[in-house]
Formats: structure tokens, C-alpha cells, sequence
């Protein structure tokens, strides 16, 4: 099952885009202006759907062959591509097909609408169906993660800032007392609510201020 | 990938070669007046420019080295086809790449020294030598070569000097630690080699030289290929990119810090503090000698730099996150070191400011740290990537979100891991809520040329076609 990776599944779609030349702008560039406004972070759409670990979406024009000599090919339509990873335990991706549909159908009528046959989130079944005539499946898939649940990544990512922020203010405390603040604090971590999908960055200690997608190589 | 026996060292400026390991040094940099007169100038400093040339009669009592901005080379009007032909980080400068290195908060150019706030800079010249005296002969005689020519005006100069141990310089740095150890081999560069100092080959266990593409543009690099360079190809073979960063040093919180952790971290203070860089005050690896220092293997050169981190997983000897790990991650990332071969980057430079010992008061104020230069093919795939991934952040290590303990720009709310293991004298460990240790004051990013470059700068012939 070359899309599995233990409970992790990923999940990757290829959608033909409608070529229509009276379309102004056209389609893929339709496309390509929604997705640069919607957000990354803990309020992506991506990032209220159950099991989604990683979600990135392409506009793919064309593939160029860099060679020497040149070799013109060209793709026989503009795509686009959905590559995520997801919770899937069972492999049977439905389950999370449908929970995009049930959760963000707006957004995902937003973009898909451009697509060759997208019958719409509203119908779900047929939203399930078209997605599933579109995956791609591969034999390597970017992995994202491991293979821990969306919820048990978030909550060892908590855990762990949580204990490194225990231990630096609780070093060298006589034993007793170590031992009382650490039961508490274990009742503590392990009462709280687990953190959004797409929060942690603003809860880590030092934000990353640093700009990157840069150039280096 | 073919290799060579010997480079042409008289082409090639001494400073790219070597180390000089000459005790005094003062940087000078120029702001060039019209392009007429600064090619008079340099074609005046030419025959005193140091070459790569062996010194069988011994070392000069100076040197000096040439290296330019991008604003530099437009000031000099070298044809528009080779200023564009740069690479992209090198026609932005140092200062336009502060959200890209993390030079933001205290490190932000705003704060920089006043030498980087008014006219460009457009010229780095440095002199090292013997003596202080030896240096500042060579400065008078270029202040009145740069008088005579009136092709620049000196915007300010920094001086450094080996720090001073019992009157013998040496190559300690402020906080005490022992420097110098890193920089790699490459192919064709003639230098007394060490184990530890090159390329991990498949054995994991033996170094080569670096190709000498990773230093010197020209020739093939890592990849096989030649580095991004400047056109046409006679002006930048046998040159090189310089990066240059002026690293105050915050000795008074540093040794606070250390001071305030110390009693906590059941290894002691001076553990502690090896812990962070990964080598005891005296040099000796942790990775090699982790309970204590040891003069027999910090002064063996088969030794000092020979070691891999493939049986510390964990950390326990050498911290994940200390510094000499991160910067120079050896076999720690697998394949053999290859993911960090093309990330090397040789540096050069000396402290400055007065040398403080343990038991003598000190503050952040007293102007003290380091000229940190780095030499590379390719500022933005060695230094840059060094800066951006491996200093100020922790990924590539495991590190997470976690800093360079000595470089990051913590902004007070840095934290390290010192990994550990059951024995008492060597527990784990997390320091956090830590400051800048150092604090950036100004820099630039220069172009180093060939010294036949600089002749064809001097004389107006560079052509791109």
C-alpha cells in the first residue's frame, strides 16, 4: 500500500483545469489568486478539516524539460495538484473526503470549480467519487510526519514545550517537592485541551521571525 | 571529478589561502570617490596586495588585502552585463539580507556601527602584521597612496589583535573559549592538513579535501559544478566571496548567565560552558574527552579535529545543540556528511577590544568581541545557509525551534538542551530564558578578486563580452 505510512495516508490529487480561452482571467489564474489569500497558518481552511497533517496545493502549467538539446513536450492540460497527509488508519480515504466536503465545501467550491467535471461539495458523494478519479496513486509521497495521529503530533508537541518549561524552572528542586510539582503538573498536561491544528508555531516558545522560501539552495 | 595539484598562488589574494596567523590586524574601509581615481588607487596597491605565494624567507612583517561591495564595483564602473552577473545576495548586500540571516531586534542594521549608517561602503582593505607598529606602517604608507590618488576617503577602520596570554598571543576569544579549530581542507591548497578538517569520505571514518570549488570560484565545486560567478570568467576566477560581521560580545552576561546555571547543572561550571560550544576552555573535544580537558589531545593535531558524532547519537558526550555541532555537523546527519559538504564555509579574522580575565570586572559595554569573515564560493548556499538554518534555527539538528546558544539572537527567550545521561556529573540538563550572548555590529558582503582581476579593475579592462 504505497500510500500508507503506518496510520499516516497520503493522499494526493491531480485535477485537470478547464482551458477555456474566454475565460479572462483564466482559469489556473483563478485559481492561483484564491489560494494566495488563504491563510497557513491555524486558520487555513485545510487546518479545520479532522486528520489533515499537511495540506499544499499547485497550480502545475506545464512540465519543462531542461535539457540539452531542447525537447518540447508539453502536459495535456494545466493541473491542479493536492498533496497532503492525512489520518487514515484503514486506507479507505472516504472518510476524510467527505469530512472536506462537510467542512469547508465553500473554499473547495472556490477552487475546484475550475476544474474539468467538478461536480461540487454540496453533493457529497459525487464530491468523494470525483475526488477519487482524480488520485494519484503514487509510490512515494512526501511524509509530512510519522505516523502519529493530527491529534497525538499536536499533543506530544505540547507535551514536549511543556515538560522543556518544567524542567528549566524546576532544576535542582529538593526531590519531595520535585516529585509534588511534577504529579501536578503531569494532571495539568495531561487536563488540557489539546491545541488547535495549525497553532503551535504561536505557541512555541521563540517564534521563528525569520523570513525563509528563499533562494538557498 | 578532476583534480589538481596546485593552484596558481601568485593569482590568488594570500588572504583566501591562509590564515596569516599574524597577531594584529586593522580592517580600513573605503568609500571610492569616482571610478578615474579609484583604479589609480588600486592599480597603486596592486604591488603591495598579498599573494598566496609561500613565504620561504620567512613572514612579512605585514600584509594587505583587497575586497569590494557591489556598490563598490558600480562605483568603479565595471560594465552593467558583469555588476548584474552577480549573484543576487551579493548585488543586495549584508544589510538587505537582515530578514533572511535573522539580523532583526538587537542585531538589526539600525543598530549598527556608525561606519555602516552614512556613505557606503565600497572597500574592505586588511592589514595584518607583527607588531602594532608593523600595522600601522603599512597603514600610513596606503593613507598616503589613498591621499596622493584622492580615489577614496577612509570611512573608518577596526582594529583586531590575537588575544595576549602571559605576553604570547594566542587563539582565545573572549568568553574564554579556544578558537580556530574548524576550517576545512581543499584540494590544490597547500596547508599543514588534519584529520577532521575536510570531507567525511563512505568509510565514515577518513577526510579528503574539500573540492576547490567550495572556496575558490573557477573551479568545480562539491556538486561537480562551477559556482554561480561573475562574468567575464577571467574576473572572477581565483576570487572569492567575504562575508564580514563585526560580533560584539556581551562577556558580562555570558559570564552571569553561566554564573546563575552553574550551581544547578550538576557537571559544574566549566562543564557547563563546554557544553555549550563543545570543547573545553583549552580546545579538547567533548566528543573525544567528555568528563574533562585534555592538553594531550587539544594540541595533537591528528587529533583536536578528528572524530565524528555517529556514537553520540544522543548527545550525551557533545550536545546535539552545541555550537562546533551545529556549525559543523560532521557524519550527524547521516550519508556520510554529504548533506553538509556543499555548507563549509573557512573562516578568517581576530578579536578585538581588551582581553578581560576570569576574576576581572567586566561589562557589555566594554567594546571586546570578534571580526568574524567568512570566506565562500557562494555566500547564499554556504554563510547564509549556515546562518539562516544552523544558527538560528534548530531543525536540521533535531533542535527544533532552538538556537545557536552562543550566536542566536535569543532575544531573552532562547533555550538549549544539554543532553545527558544517569551519571550525576552529567545530567541532563535545559538552560533557558537565554539573552544574546552576541550581539551583531555591522557587516558586509565583499568580493574578493584574483590579483588579476584587480589589475584589470585598475585598468578599466574588465568586458563581459
Amino acid at each position: 500500500m504505497p500510500n500508507q505510512n503506518g496510520t499516516v495516508y497520503g493522499l494526493t490529487i491531480l485535477s485537470p483545469i478547464i482551458d477555456d480561452e474566454r475565460a479572462t482571467p483564466s482559469h489556473d489564474l483563478q485559481i492561483r489568486h484564491y489560494l494566495a489569500t488563504l491563510p497557513t497558518d491555524e486558520h487555513s481552511p485545510f487546518a479545520q478539516v479532522p486528520g489533515t497533517h499537511l495540506a499544499r496545493l499547485v497550480v502545475m502549467d506545464d512540465v519543462i524539460y531542461v535539457g540539452m538539446p531542447a525537447c518540447e513536450e508539453h502536459l495535456n492540460s494545466k493541473y491542479l495538484i493536492f498533496e497532503s497527509n492525512i489520518d487514515c488508519p484503514d486506507g479507505n480515504v472516504d472518510t476524510y473526503l467527505r469530512g472536506l466536503a462537510e467542512t469547508v465545501a465553500k473554499h473547495l467550491d472556490a477552487i475546484w470549480s475550475h476544474c474539468v467535471g467538478y461536480p461540487g461539495a454540496g453533493n457529497v458523494a459525487a464530491f468523494v467519487a470525483y475526488m477519487k478519479a482524480c488520485q494519484l496513486t503514487t509510490t512515494f509521497f512526501f511524509a509530512a510526519v510519522n505516523d502519529k495521529s493530527v491529534t497525538e503530533s499536536l499533543r506530544a508537541l505540547q507535551t514536549q514545550k511543556a515538560v522543556a518549561e518544567f524542567i528549566a524552572t524546576h532544576q535542582g528542586m529538593p526531590a519531595a517537592q520535585l516529585q509534588a510539582e511534577f504529579l501536578k503538573f503531569a494532571a495539568d498536561v495531561k487536563a488540557a485541551p489539546t491545541p488547535r491544528p495549525g497553532s503551535m508555531e504561536q505557541m512555541m516558545l521563540a517564534r521563528r521571525e525569520i523570513k525563509t522560501g528563499g533562494h538557498n539552495e | 571529478m578532476a583534480t589538481m595539484s596546485k593552484l596558481n598562488e601568485t593569482d590568488i589574494q594570500g588572504f583566501v589561502l591562509r590564515g596569516y596567523n599574524l597577531p594584529y590586524a586593522r580592517y580600513v574601509f573605503l568609500h571610492l570617490t569616482e571610478a578615474t581615481s579609484a583604479r589609480a588607487l588600486i592599480g597603486r596597491l596592486l604591488p603591495l596586495i598579498t599573494t598566496g605565494q609561500r613565504w620561504d624567507g620567512g613572514k612579512p612583517a605585514s600584509t594587505v588585502n583587497l575586497a569590494f561591495t557591489h556598490p563598490g564595483l558600480v562605483a568603479l564602473e565595471l560594465p552593467d552585463a558583469t555588476l548584474y552577473s552577480f549573484p543576487p545576495e551579493f548585488q543586495q548586500g549584508m544589510r538587505d539580507r537582515a530578514a533572511i540571516l535573522g539580523d532583526t531586534g538587537l542585531n538589526a542594521p539600525e543598530r549598527w556601527d556608525d561606519v555602516w549608517q552614512g556613505d557606503p561602503v565600497h572597500a574592505w582593505l586588511g592589514i595584518n602584521g607583527q607588531t602594532p607598529e608593523a600595522v600601522e606602517a603599512c597603514f600610513a604608507q596606503i593613507a598616503a597612496v589613498i591621499a596622493e590618488t584622492g580615489g577614496a576617503t577612509i570611512l573608518g577602520a577596526q582594529d583586531g589583535a590575537a588575544v595576549q596570554i602571559a605576553g604570547k598571543p594566542t587563539t582565545k576569544e573572549h568568553f574564554g573559549y579556544t578558537d580556530g579549530f574548524g576550517n576545512p581542507d581543499y584540494i590544490g591548497v597547500e596547508r599543514k592538513s588534519q584529520p577532521g578538517q575536510g570531507k567525511l569520505l563512505e568509510d565514515g571514518k577518513t577526510w579528503a579535501p574539500l573540492a576547490t570549488g567550495e572556496l575558490l570560484l573557477g573551479y568545480a565545486d562539491e556538486a561537480g559544478e562551477l559556482p554561480v560567478a561573475p562574468v567575464p570568467h577571467i574576473l572572477a576566477r581565483n576570487g572569492t566571496f567575504m562575508v564580514y560581521r563585526k560580533l560584539h560580545q556581551n562577556v558580562a552576561t555570558f559570564r552571569k548567565y553561566l554564573d546563575a546555571q552553574a550551581p544547578l547543572y550538576g557537571g559544574g561550571a566549566e562543564k557547563l560552558k563546554a557544553k555549550f560550544i563543545g570543547r573545553w576552555s583549552d580546545g579538547t573535544p567533548l566528543e573525544l574527552s567528555p568528563d574533562a580537558p585534555d592538553a594531550a589531545i587539544a594540541q595533537d593535531p591528528m587529533r583536536s579535529t578528528n572524530f565524528t558524532y555517529g556514537d553520540d547519537a544522543d548527545g550525551t558526550r557533545c550536545p546535539i545543540g552545541a555550537h562546533v555541532r551545529r556549525v559543523h555537523p560532521r557524519d550527524a546527519f547521516g550519508f556520510q556528511g554529504r548533506l553538509i559538504n556543499r555548507r563549509r564555509i573557512t573562516r578568517r579574522g581576530l578579536p578585538y577590544g581588551t582581553f578581560a580575565d576570569e576574576d576581572e570586572a567586566v561589562s557589555d559595554e566594554q567594546d571586546r568581541g570578534v571580526i568574524f569573515m567568512a570566506l565562500n564560493a557562494s555566500i547564499s548556499r554556504q554563510f547564509e545557509f549556515v546562518q539562516q538554518q544552523w544558527i538560528e534555527y534548530g531543525n536540521d539538528a533535531h533542535q527544533g525551534n532552538d538556537k545557536d546558544v552562543l550566536m542566536g539572537n535569543h532575544g531573552g527567550r532562547g533555550k538549549f538542551v544539554v543532553q545527558g545521561d544517569r551519571s550525576p556529573s552529567n545530567p541532563p540538563f535545559v538552560c533557558s530564558g537565554l539573552p544574546n550572548f552576541v550581539e551583531l555590529r555591522g557587516g558586509a558582503y565583499f568580493f574578493l578578486p584574483s590579483i588579476t582581476a584587480l589589475a584589470m579593475i585598475a585598468m578599466g579592462l574588465v568586458d563581459p563580452r
